[in-house]
């Protein structure tokens, strides 16, 4: 049981655990806090020196980031004194800045920014030659360093000596020529946080960098479908496209990470290359196909579903309903393990999104969902069957996936039910639908744990709303 | 032979730290033990840890390396689990510009630090020590090392010294020359192999310092003046001094004055005895213009508060400044104040760690702003923008370097501005390169 104490933040009650983090007892209640080093899944370094409060009782000011709750506190941080000394260390934090904001990724995401409009002194002072250090340095995993606009809060020196215990950034030199070094470049697997965590322009995404203004952006919160893990994300997107994919803070699965193979989960989705219609192969090149020609094309036809392992409860559960009666034989596509079954931090070797919901709505249909299953409903295949294909959303390993397409050729009509991109191998199909993908649903996916994950839907990009069950119902036709 | 015997023979009666430093060869263990050295560590062994703390508190003796807390308050914050695992460290760092009595105390007679960390380890029940040492003090490290050796053969030092059945091993480690590392925590970063960063307290060293352990800091001073507090008691000790700043202290004393060096005098002695008497007056005959008088940190003392200023802990502090390490410098009328402001900004810009925001730009800037007459950008209002800037970076960062660069900058504009406003606007062609 976790004590619960009181204490007064500017004159509110506030209530916060006994010994917890006095900064972030005051976020989580609400409270605004400047600060730029602390972050809730780092330890405390306080350097930055903008949390900076007073306590009754208390001669000196000090930082709350380093300071623990207990039972009646008085704490303020809008005193005339704290407030002339936030703007006062804010005045240094952008003493050498290059203020090169309308180039700058971080543009209407800044903590810079941020403060400034809030505690700025907008009178500057400052006539004298800034220091200069070195812009524009690829530090390998997709990460660009801009050693310039960095506020040497030590938030990546940090995450790579304690999250990922890689060591690959320090701080080299000392005073104002203090700056971020790579002693080697960048090769954990989970780099891109560093662009997340980092509080201003100076680590950016190779990915992201001057695709999109932030302010253009809106997010959808979802959940990643890279691995059986299952990872809190938001997918930044407009519409023109999905553009970046973040981590959300989840206690139970991920907390503040996520890996750097989840970053690229959104890319299929707004693709030019993604399927928009239903297309037929002509001669190895996809037309825009009329889809009553493939319904007349199925009709009284056996009916072979493979199915991925990437839909959600809510999509298998439909589509055995709409098979319901039929002779439709239906099987489940496993992709194979990647990589250590789990590496660690977030990662899992398998990427089966949703392994056990699949799983869980094969069982309660009576379809046999082991890999026995699909090769018996493989072998039974006949020249006059359909085989219906659902590709997975993301595939990892390509070959694996070819193997399986060599072994539906004996089928007459071939058929793709892609949430993705036309891939060269597909031409083995006849005819490719579209369905939606993790973006344009909404539903639940069970991840390694056996939680229930939520998907949501953002925006829709082409004719994806017809999902499975919509085409498994041409069984019955 | 009198007179070798005299030579020979501690002056308990008018020093406390210097006490053997005029017996030749008494870096030697053999020279320092026929005079009475070591006679203190063995009787403590017989005593009770806790008296001996006891006696350190009695005594007033306060921390010497520039912050005035007093030792034995500072002991009291220490475990008293004899078997859990802690430091000693002395800090021989002396980086403060100016300072250079530990070198001095060191250099002469290395085995008085030596059987004051014995005794300080077996008060507070340390099994290991180590003296971090400068690294500009090359040949002081050296002579450290002999004398250790010289210990350890005697069996002071190691297992089982003794036999009394307590182990303290003494190491020598020397710094790669920051200013910082003279900071307690910057000096435990540096000594555990990082960065020579302070380190943000809470927790102090006394309950998480060294390697995550208890760990007890202390300046060579305070610790080498534990074996004559031993001998002769508090009270005695309390003689010297005032009521709050008892004993003697170290004084290094530079600059414009005719005999300068290292002198012990008892705590509250006039600034200007130590000038007139001690060094000799002042060099040529000149005027006296400016005393820094506790390190480059502190603020400066004008000439007339310079005569009044009694060197003790409070005295100085009233007057606005601080003793801090004791380093007396002083400048004639032939000095110019900004001179002295440049080279002080420079070295703390040089010396910031770059750690907090508030030191690691504001230094920098400080020394910018100082600088503008080099490109031309400089006009009168800049004293007050340094002023300002000076004051917004004190009290901001995890140590007190942003206030040592504050400190003297506000100092010198306080009681020389017109000074240092004739010389930024005295235009410079160093910009011009």
């Amino acid at each position: 049981m976790t004590e619960k104490v009181k204490l007064t933040w500017n004159g509110k009650q506030i209530e916060a655990v006994k010994g917890s983090n006095l900064l972030q007892a005051a976020l989580d209640n609400g409270q605004e806090v400047a600060h730029y080093c602390y972050h809730a899944g780092l330890s405390i370094a306080g350097v930055c020196r903008m949390c900076m409060v007073e306590q009754d009782g208390v001669p000196r000011p000090f930082p709350s980031c380093n300071a623990t709750c207990g039972e009646g506190m008085v704490i303020r941080n809008d005193t005339p004194k704290i407030k002339a000394a936030v703007e006062n260390t804010l005045q240094f934090h952008l003493l050498n800045h290059p203020l090169d904001c309308p180039v700058c990724d971080q543009a209407g995401e800044c903590g810079l920014q941020d403060y400034y409009m809030k505690h700025g002194q907008y009178d500057s002072q400052m006539i004298d030659k800034k220091v200069h250090k070195e812009k524009v340095q690829d530090i390998g995993k997709n990460v660009m360093l801009d050693a310039e606009r960095c506020i040497l809060c030590s938030r990546c020196t940090r995450f790579t000596e304690e999250v990922t215990k890689t060591n690959e950034l320090g701080i080299l030199n000392r005073g104002d020529h203090a700056e971020i070094t790579v002693n080697e470049n960048l090769k954990n697997d989970y780099a891109q946080n560093l662009v997340d965590i980092c509080p201003v322009g100076a680590l950016t995404s190779k990915d992201f960098r001057f695709k999109q203004r932030v302010w253009f952006l809106e997010e959808v919160y979802t959940t990643c479908i890279g691995c059986e893990t299952g990872c809190s994300v938001k997918v930044s997107q407009n519409k023109n496209g999905s553009y970046r994919v973040k981590p959300v803070f989840d206690e139970t699965v991920n907390g503040h990470w996520m890996c750097d193979d989840g970053r690229s989960i959104y890319k299929h989705v707004s693709s030019p290359t993604r399927l928009q219609v239903a297309s037929e192969n002509m001669n190895g090149l996809f037309v825009p196909a009329d889809e009553s020609r493939v319904v007349e094309l199925v009709t009284g036809k056996k009916a072979n579903f493979i199915l991925s392992t990437s839909l959600t409860n809510e999509e298998y559960a439909r589509f055995f309903e709409s098979i319901k009666g039929s002779k439709a034989s239906v099987a489940l596509y496993t992709l194979p393990t990647q990589g250590p079954e789990f590496d660690g931090i977030l990662r899992r070797g398998d990427k089966n999104a949703n392994l056990r919901g699949a799983q869980k709505a094969f069982e309660a249909a009576g379809f046999d969902h082991t890999s026995a299953g699909l090769d018996k409903v493989l072998n039974a295949i006949s020249a006059s069957d359909v085989a219906y294909v659902v590709v997975p959303e993301i595939l990892y390993n390509e070959d694996h996936f070819n193997t399986l397409l060599k072994k539906i050729e004996k089928a007459s009509t071939r058929i793709a039910l892609t949430p993705g991109e036309t891939l060269s191998s597909m031409k083995v199909f006849n005819y490719l639908l579209p369905v939606p993908s993790f973006l344009e649903k909404e539903g639940h996916i069970v991840n390694f744990q056996g939680t229930q994950r939520q998907l949501n839907a953002g925006l829709s990009y082409g004719e994806t709303t017809k999902d499975i069950s919509y085409y498994g119902k041409w069984v019955n036709v | 032979m009198e007179r070798i015997m005299e030579k020979d023979t501690a002056n308990y009666k008018d020093y406390s730290l210097l006490s053997y430093h005029h017996i030749p060869g008494v870096h030697n263990l053999e020279v320092f033990e026929r005079a009475g050295g070591y006679e203190m560590m063995k009787a403590c062994f017989d005593k009770d840890p806790e008296a001996i703390k006891e006696v350190v508190k009695a005594s007033g003796l306060r921390g010497r390396g520039g912050a005035g807390f007093p030792t034995g308050v500072k002991w009291g914050f220490f475990t008293k689990d004899r078997n859990a695992q802690k430091y000693l460290l002395c800090n021989a760092d002396e980086s403060e510009p100016g300072t250079f009595k530990d070198r001095y105390l060191v250099e002469k007679n290395p085995h008085i630090l030596i059987e004051g960390m014995i005794i300080s380890a077996w008060a507070l029940g340390t099994q290991k020590g180590y003296i971090y040492i400068r690294g500009e003090f090359q040949q002081q490290a050296v002579i450290l090392e002999r004398a250790l050796k010289e210990a350890y053969a005697k069996g002071y030092l190691g297992k089982n010294i003794l036999g009394k059945g307590f182990n303290f091993d003494l190491y020598v480690h020397r710094g790669a020359g920051a200013y910082i590392c003279g900071e307690e925590t910057g000096m435990i970063s540096s000594l555990e192999g990082k960065k020579g960063q302070p380190k943000l307290k809470p927790p102090f060293p006394a309950i998480k310092g060294y390697r995550g352990l208890p760990t007890m800091v202390n300046n060579v001073e305070s610790l080498a003046a534990v074996p004559w507090i031993m001998r002769f008691g508090a009270d005695e000790y309390k003689k010297w001094g005032t009521e709050k700043s008892a004993g003697t202290k170290l004084f290094s004393i530079s600059g414009d004055v005719n005999k300068p060096g290292v002198i012990e005098v008892p705590l509250g002695t006039t600034l200007k005895e130590i000038i007139e008497v001690h060094c000799g007056g002042m060099r040529n005959g000149n005027k006296l213009k400016a005393v820094v008088p506790g390190g480059s940190s502190a603020p400066v003392f004008n000439h007339d508060e310079s005569y009044s200023v009694k060197m003790d802990y409070e005295d100085v502090a009233s007057k606005g400044s601080m003793l801090g390490s004791g380093a007396i410098i002083v400048l004639d009328e032939t000095r110019n104040i900004g001179d002295l402001m440049k080279w002080t900004l420079e070295f703390y810009h040089h010396e910031s760690c770059g750690q907090c925001t508030p030191c690691r730009e504001g230094t920098g800037w400080l020394e910018s702003i100082f600088k503008r007459r080099e490109t031309g950008k400089a006009s009168k209002a800049d004293i007050d923008t340094l002023d300002k800037t000076a004051a917004s970076m004190r009290g901001q960062t995890i140590c007190a370097l942003a206030d040592a660069a504050a400190m003297p900058a506000q100092g010198m504009i306080k009681s020389f501005r017109s000074e240092l406003e004739a010389y930024i606007m005295t235009p410079t062609n160093t910009g011009k390169k």
